[in-house]
């Protein structure tokens, strides 16, 4: 009942107090909403099922063709320093992150891939170097034919994201490199033809996604039969105590950080939220299998910080 | 923290995932019905009989069921790892045991070769694959009246040992590289069980009912004997691996040998154990004895 009502009583609160202590507002927030929805409930109903459905942009509740835009905006404003916010908010582990999910992945000569939301390149070049890497090809006599015929797809909705991976590329001397194919592209709805990929991966952006249910429906369509699904994602931590250090290293020290260094408080004050909006582990996992995956799996690293979803289509 | 505390009263509910699985009014592609209906797999097929007339959604989930009951049954992940480890062992002998035999193995069954990331331990689910195979390989040639009747015991072990060594020989040239991933920490487990299975098999078709020696010990002799004739075989040129079976016989013989010899040392060991029981029993019953007369005594007194 509440479900269909928070719709159009968010809206209302979508503009609450940014100020004071953010955590008291936070609360108040969602506690105003709670409250709200009860109130509205039997008023609501009807109205919102007429309309579009809410989502959440981090906290908020959006409209669904909103949160794209918002989604759209935050990282046009954060492409430049995307990387290097990433180095400093993880540690740098998020690079780390990366090589456990192409190692997971096992790439091959040959291979058809395709990266989602993977606009910078990052995991693009992890995979890529994982494919042409000298040790590899000296090891398993890679025939130098299928090496050509491998090619790594970048998808990614927003061209600011997509700009600075082809100028990483270029600076890594792949800028004219056939292996590597940058497509900008919605995640609900690639270009791609069915059973067309060997693997499928998705780093830190299902989460931005507004129905994450037809982002897989899309994965599962492009995969061939064994292709490989793999997502990485900032996810829940439930260890006690890490718990509430990592809760506020999240809302205290890392929205400073975007304002220091990306100059944008805005956007990484939507990204710790957002992580919190995401289903939890058991729950993307059923989410996956919903969407007719099989032997779904999900590890996670540092305790649940972040962690990879696994899975098949067979 | 209020914020924790607000979350934890907000609940499940907090989570927009449900909503979005409210059934949509249109449906947009037709991928969307599948990834309603999977979730209702399980469920009978009883419900189909539905008025064909219904509501969109579940007009559209019943389709996508039938469309999915339609297709071939659903093929298990396990039984598509056996198919492509199978055609991935006609690979062996050219690309070794290796992610890109297994690569070949999946082109070969029509599977995207990206399977063989999901294999747990990559090269060691191939090698695994085909210690478990040969082993059935085994049982089912004993099933289908292997003569085994008129042969002695040791005999029966040494032939049984060596269909099950001939069975590696088309892959004599790589089988080092299989030793090494068994003997990898990691992989080690489960070779260790599988090769514990070889043997007890072995010993269980010999049919050795005597319950004269400890099974771990025999268990523990004739796998030394079955390595220890495995790793012979790897330098053994001589034809047809004449060598490997003269030396296999005479492991098998040595090892029926020290079972004799081995049962000796028990019984020895007994008597050993008997006698000096009984001197320490001797000398005990000597101890209590002046123990307690001088316990008599010094209550005497």
């Amino acid at each position: 009942m509440h479900l269909t009502s928070r719709a159009d009583s968010s809206l209302s609160l979508v503009s609450s107090s940014q100020g004071t202590n953010f955590t008291e507002a936070m609360a108040l927030r969602s506690i105003s909403r709670r409250f709200g929805s009860r109130v509205l409930s039997y008023r609501s109903s009807s109205v919102a099922s007429l309309h579009s459905h809410a989502t959440s942009f981090g906290f908020q509740q959006v409209k669904e063709e909103e949160k794209s835009k918002l989604v759209g905006n935050v990282f046009t404003n954060v492409a430049s320093s995307y990387d290097i916010m990433n180095d400093v908010m993880s540690g740098g582990l998020h690079r780390l992150w990366k090589e456990r999910l192409v190692g997971k992945l096992s790439p091959f000569a040959g291979m058809k891939h395709l990266d989602v939301a993977g606009g910078t390149g990052d995991v693009a070049f992890r995979i890529f170097d994982a494919v042409n890497s000298v040790k590899r090809r000296a090891l398993r006599k890679v025939d130098e034919a299928s090496l050509e015929e491998t090619q790594i797809y970048v998808c990614d909705i927003n061209p600011n994201m997509l700009n600075v991976g082809k100028q990483r590329a270029a600076e890594r001397g792949l800028g004219d490199n056939k292996s590597l194919v940058w497509v900008e592209g919605d995640a609900e709805a690639l270009s791609f033809d069915d059973n067309s990929m060997d693997g499928y991966t998705i780093a830190f952006g299902i989460r931005n996604v507004t129905h994450i249910e037809k982002a897989l429906a899309e994965a599962y369509r492009v995969l061939k039969r064994g292709g490989r699904f793999l997502c990485l994602e900032l996810s829940h931590v439930d260890i006690p105590v890490f718990k509430d250090v990592y809760d506020l290293y999240s809302f205290k020290v890392i929205p400073n950080l975007g304002e220091l260094i990306a100059g944008d408080r805005e956007s990484y004050q939507y990204l710790v939220e957002s992580v919190r909006r995401f289903p939890p582990q058991e729950k993307f996992a059923t989410m996956i299998a919903d969407a007719g995956f099989e032997k779904v799996e999900y590890e996670n690293l540092v305790g649940g910080v972040v962690a990879i979803h696994s899975a098949i289509k067979l | 923290m209020y914020r924790t505390a607000a979350r934890r009263l907000l609940g499940a509910g907090f989570t927009t995932s449900r909503l979005l699985r409210l059934p949509k009014p249109r449906p947009t592609t037709t991928i969307i019905p599948y990834s309603y209906c999977t979730s209702s797999m399980e469920s009978p097929i009883g419900n189909q009989s539905v008025n064909p007339n219904q509501s969109d959604p579940t007009a559209a989930r019943e389709e996508g069921h039938r469309r999915d009951e339609s297709r071939k049954p659903r093929a298990e992940f396990q039984e598509e790892q056996a198919r492509v480890l199978a055609a991935s062992l006609r690979h062996v002998p050219r690309l070794g045991w290796t992610e890109e035999a297994m690569i070949a193995g999946s082109r070969e069954v029509g599977v995207s070769p990206s399977i063989v990331g999901s294999f747990s331990r990559k090269e060691a689910a191939l090698v695994e694959y085909f210690m478990d195979e040969c082993l059935q390989l085994l049982i089912d040639r004993v099933d289908s009246g292997l003569d085994l009747q008129n042969l002695i015991p040791s005999e029966r072990v040494s032939k049984l040992v060596r269909i099950r060594l001939e069975m590696q020989i088309p892959y004599m040239s790589k089988w080092p590289q299989a030793l090494s991933i068994q003997a990898h920490p990691v992989n080690v487990p489960t070779s260790f069980k599988q090769r514990a299975m070889l043997v007890d098999e072995i010993w269980h078709t010999v049919g050795d009912g005597a319950s004269d020696l400890d099974w771990y010990v025999k268990r523990t002799v004739l796998g030394g004997v079955y390595s220890a004739t495995e790793i012979y075989m790897l330098t053994d040129d001589s034809p047809e691996y004449r060598d490997t079976w003269a030396f296999l016989d005479d492991r098998v013989k040595d090892a029926f040998d020290l079972k004799k010899s081995i049962q000796e040392a028990k019984y020895f060991a007994q008597d050993i154990g008997a006698g000096v029981g009984k001197s320490f029993q001797g000398l005990m019953n000597g101890v209590m004895q002046t123990m307690s007369t001088r316990g008599g005594r010094s209550s005497a007194f």
